[in-house]
């Protein structure tokens, strides 16, 4: 076994190596190998590294003086690992997708420029996690940041790139300002900017300053993380960048975000077990569920593929913040036992959508690589020119969706679980408010599904909606090999659960009988019996055996038929087109309507006549609108109103040097004044 | 651990629901005919019908995909391995340490989103409309659908359904007041789940009207056997649960050959009733406009609301 310390710092400069070759390779036909198989390997070591820290041992780091006065502080315990498994897997699937991905832009960018950023993106996400001093915590992070605009902006060319690039950079701003206030808080209590010190001494921080830490810290990375309704740059950022970027961003940069609500939460915020905390968690439920309902409900009307799956992302951090707030309750009230299940229920969601949603990202991509359109409106039947796209995308799907026996029903299972449990709670306010949070909840996994239907059945199955799908042909094989990666993830953690639930529980430290491959999950009731069981294995094997006994079934009774191909019914009349399909857009038309309040919805139809005959139209023009209400009602005022402020403070700059003299005067006189008085007190 | 006869009985369970559900189906056609003074198909008519069907060949659209192709195995397999979840005539099944209640919704789900991306695959019309009207259903059932859980799960402690139906066969004849608003929820889900009026007519195809009609549409011979074969496992899958979790005597909870038999003789007697009596319900009402349906979700929904705060605040 490799020391960790080597195995980091050999991790460092792979990272680097890549970002560095990647830009001396300029226009060399070797530029995508060298920069992407850098980075592939350096994942594949952050992948040994992380389970040798989740199995071993915390692994720490000091350079001291680094800055001056600062130490360059790593640390690396449990939870920073967990974090960095799920960065390094995805990392390591997205790497080499890129290889075959990044042809897309070579004819008309530098990718040289783009493997740099790249890796540094990916080592400052690793940094992030792995440091242990906020100072450098809040440098990384804004690497991470910055790097992650570069790469929004990479395709600049298409003004809208820009647009949501801008957005992306002032709200991932806005939260980064919260960070540091959290961070400062813990300064002024404790005079350092280490994590070790905020830990120590925590605890006997003042009531207040604990919740405003907290507060803070969760605006801060709640922003990062996409919380409504401060996701507002999500769904524009993602479907701008490259769509292996998008993947990584989705799939990994917003769980950042979950790992520092998760860090300072339980580690930094001098969190204790007490009822005086519960609100944290509410809190955290109910911007969770709101989170959760509508970006389910946004994605489920979209057309882009990338911006429903950005809205989607939405929905899963809300999900997983349920969780982390039902854990952050449950332990307010010291119920430890279920704290941990519903922190292993979250964790798992965080995991699986890592896993998933990195996995769709890169199928997005694959569509937007064949096609060059991420509207699904003219795409359809991809699924016979692309199979393995098709195959792997589906996997994504049935996962996301929740369904077995695939991840993601393994944690909405435990999630639903641990909604079930707070009758435990000994609140009966919270009890029941915890209760009704679980229907949108429930809305949110049910419009889900049919969101997922929308985007698998109108891209890829049925009849081409445009021409260019005749032409097209299948990913390169470097894509299709990433992409598995991440689908075998999928049905891994689906039918064995044990694997994920046991890197959680050793990473976590959570004391947990120790569970064998077939033994079920279970929960017990108050009298000691079942309350819940699932074993998955147990039911795949169910699943196959019926497969068997009905496939045999039908065999022996029906013996041998024929499959005739036909053309689909088409009442007689005959030819059937692509335009008589059912769209995305009336796909989704029922549940538009139904929340046609959160969507503003309306139809506009233009009607032209032939003269005066005001029955036989000419043309018709249907077009039918949704909005945004976040953008509307609660940013554009923002927008408006400061833009108006400004305009009003712009009338002191009258560009008279006298003028700016006296302002100077003014200045230095109040200066002076207080300092005067403040002496004084 | 179970013994040997246990899970014997617990296969048996299972089976009896996969080949029981044709019977359920047919008597509920029956009874819809002679509510509307017809005489109707014998109630064995499904039986026959998913016979003939397996022997006939099929037609297949030109545009469908292996996806069209693999649903109708998709539905039965996720349906019937339901099925061995549940308990049926002894008040737990073996199966129960493998998977719960909501493996159980799981396993619906899963059939469901496959039902609908068929239906997409043919590039009909009628695929898409029916696909569109189930999303719409689907999503707005699912909080009433868990919350009716929450309540029957708090109550009787636990979603394991052993645990479940032996504490609610266990339980006084007194029922708990929450229960009552659940299963008013509960009755909205099943006609919602199963395709039933005032959602959908199972018995029409009508493009103004159907929902599910609409998704199978281009299906024939095995696939279409299979389809109607899984669908009617379903609606026999949540009577049952209607039956096992709310009228739950008369339900064996030991193995000896005379439980068993009045447990299944009483379980047929109830289910058929039940039947009979949803059966009736729909010949007496017309479908629903699609958009008033989700007043009636509400409703569903606002009852199993009222059950939660009537579960805390005993």
């Amino acid at each position: 076994m490799i020391e960790n310390l080597s195995l980091f710092q050999l991790v460092v400069i792979l990272f680097a190596s890549g970002a560095l070759l990647g830009l001396f390779s300029r226009n060399s036909r070797f530029t995508r190998i060298l920069t992407f198989v850098p980075t592939m390997i350096g994942s594949f070591f952050t992948v040994i590294f992380s389970v040798s820290v989740i199995l071993e041992n915390p692994f720490q780091l000091i350079v001291p003086n680094l800055l001056p006065f600062i130490n360059l502080e790593i640390k690396v315990d449990g939870i920073a690992a967990f974090f960095l498994l799920l960065i390094s897997i995805v990392s390591f699937a997205v790497s080499l997708y890129s290889i075959g991905y990044s042809k897309e832009y070579e004819a008309k960018k530098r990718t040289s420029v783009f493997g740099f950023l790249f890796n540094i993106f990916i080592l400052s996400m690793i940094l992030v996690v792995a440091s242990n001093n906020s100072f450098f915590f809040l440098i990384f992070w804004e690497l991470m940041s910055l790097t992650s605009f570069f790469l929004v902006i990479y395709d600049h060319d298409k003004e809208e790139n820009v647009k949501s690039g801008l957005t992306y950079l002032i709200m991932t701003h806005f939260g980064t300002a919260f960070i540091f206030a959290s961070f400062l808080l813990g300064y002024i209590q404790t005079g350092s900017f280490s994590f070790d010190a905020f830990r120590n001494s925590s605890s006997s921080f003042p009531l207040l300053t604990k919740n405003l830490i907290f507060l803070f810290a969760f605006i801060g990375f709640g922003t990062k993380a996409g919380i409504v309704p401060l996701h507002i740059w999500l769904p524009q950022a993602h479907p701008s960048a490259p769509s292996n970027v998008s993947a990584l961003m989705s799939a990994v940069m917003i769980k950042i975000g979950i790992y520092g609500i998760v860090r300072t939460v339980f580690d930094l915020s001098g969190f204790g077990l007490s009822p005086e905390y519960s609100w944290w968690g509410i809190l955290m439920i109910a911007v969770g569920s709101v989170s959760a309902i509508i970006g389910v409900l946004y994605a489920v009307i979209e057309h882009d593929i990338k911006r429903a799956l950005a809205f989607s992302s939405i929905e899963n951090i809300g999900i997983i913040l349920v969780g982390l707030g039902l854990s952050v309750v449950f332990a307010s009230f010291n119920l430890t036992t279920l704290s941990a299940l519903a922190l292993i229920a979250s964790m798992y969601h965080t995991m699986n959508h890592s896993v998933f949603k990195g996995l769709l990202f890169m199928g997005a991509g694959s569509v937007v690589y064949a096609t060059h359109t991420r509207n699904m409106e003219h795409l359809g039947g991809l699924i016979k020119k692309m199979p393995w796209t098709a195959l792997l995308f589906l996997i994504g799907t049935i996962s996301i969706v929740g369904l077995p026996p695939f991840n993601g029903f393994i944690s909405e299972w435990l999630i639903m679980q641990a909604l079930l449990s707070s009758y435990q709670i000994p609140s009966i306010i919270l009890q029941i408010s915890i209760a009704f949070a679980s229907l949108p909840f429930a809305l949110t996994i049910g419009v889900a599904a049919a969101t997922f239907v929308k985007l698998f059945g109108i891209s890829f199955l049925s009849r081409p909606r445009s021409e260019t799908i005749a032409k097209i042909k299948e990913v390169p094989r470097s894509m299709i090999a990433g992409m598995s990666i991440l689908a075998a993830a999928c049905i891994l953690l689906g039918v064995l659960p044990f694997l994920g639930i046991s890197v959680i529980t050793s990473a976590f430290h959570i004391s947990s009988q120790p569970i064998n491959p077939f033994d079920a999950i279970t929960l017990q009731n108050s009298f000691g019996k079942s309350f819940a069981n699932l074993s998955m294995p147990v039911v795949v094997i169910m699943l196959l055996s019926v497969t068997i006994a009905i496939f045999g079934f039908i065999k022996v009774i029906g013996g041998k038929t024929k499959k005739i191909t036909f053309s689909t019914w088409d009442c007689g009349f005959g030819n059937l087109n692509e335009r008589m399909e059912y769209t995305g857009t009336s796909l989704s038309q029922p549940i538009r309507v139904v929340f046609k309040t959160l969507f503003k919805s309306h139809t506009q139809i233009q009607r032209e006549f032939f003269g005066d005959h005001k029955y036989i139209l000419r043309t018709l023009k249907v077009e039918s609108f949704s909005k945004n209400i976040f953008e509307e009602k609660l940013y554009l005022p923002i927008i408006s109103s400061s833009i108006f402020i400004f305009d009003k403070i712009r009338k002191i700059q009258t560009g008279k040097i006298n003028a700016y003299l006296l302002y100077i005067m003014i200045t230095i006189v109040l200066l002076l004044l207080f300092v005067r008085l403040s002496h004084n007190v | 651990m179970y013994s040997m006869a246990e899970i014997i009985i617990g296969i048996i369970q299972g089976l009896v629901i996969i080949l029981l559900s044709p019977l359920i189906t047919g008597i509920m056609r029956k009874t819809k005919a002679r509510t509307q003074k017809r005489m109707g198909a014998s109630v064995l008519q499904p039986y026959y019908d998913i016979l003939k069907l397996i022997k006939k060949d099929e037609v297949v659209s030109d545009q469908s995909s292996w996806i069209f192709r693999i649903c109708p195995w998709v539905n039965f397999v996720s349906l019937a391995t339901a099925a061995f979840f549940i308990p049926l005539f002894l008040t737990y099944s073996p199966f129960g340490l493998a998977g719960d209640l909501l493996l159980v919704i799981g396993l619906f789900a899963l059939a469901r989103f496959f039902t609908m991306l068929a239906s997409l695959d043919v590039a009909s019309a009628f695929g898409g409309l029916g696909s569109s009207r189930e999303m719409m259903y689907s999503a707005l059932l699912e909080p009433a659908l868990f919350l009716t859980i929450f309540i029957v799960a708090l109550t009787h402690g636990g979603t394991n359904l052993s645990t479940l139906i032996t504490a609610v066969s266990g339980a006084t004849l007194l029922p708990h007041p929450q229960l009552i608003f659940a299963a008013i929820a509960m009755f909205v889900i099943v006609l919602g789940e199963t395709g039933r009026l005032p959602f959908d007519n199972p018995s029409t195809h009508l493009e103004l009207t159907m929902v599910h009609e609409a998704m199978i549409l281009e299906y024939s011979g095995k696939s279409l056997a299979l389809i109607e074969w899984s669908q009617a496992i379903k609606l026999l899958i949540l009577l049952v649960l209607v039956v096992n979790i709310f009228v739950p005597w008369g339900i064996s909870s030991s193995i000896t050959i005379l439980a068993l038999g009045i447990g299944f003789v009483l379980l047929v007697a109830k289910i058929s009733i039940l039947a009979t009596f949803i059966a009736y319900f729909e010949s007496s009402i017309a479908k629903w406009r699609l958009f008033r349906i989700p007043d009636l979700v509400a409703v569903a929904i606002a009852s199993s609301m009222i059950g939660i705060i009537l579960y805390y605040i005993k």
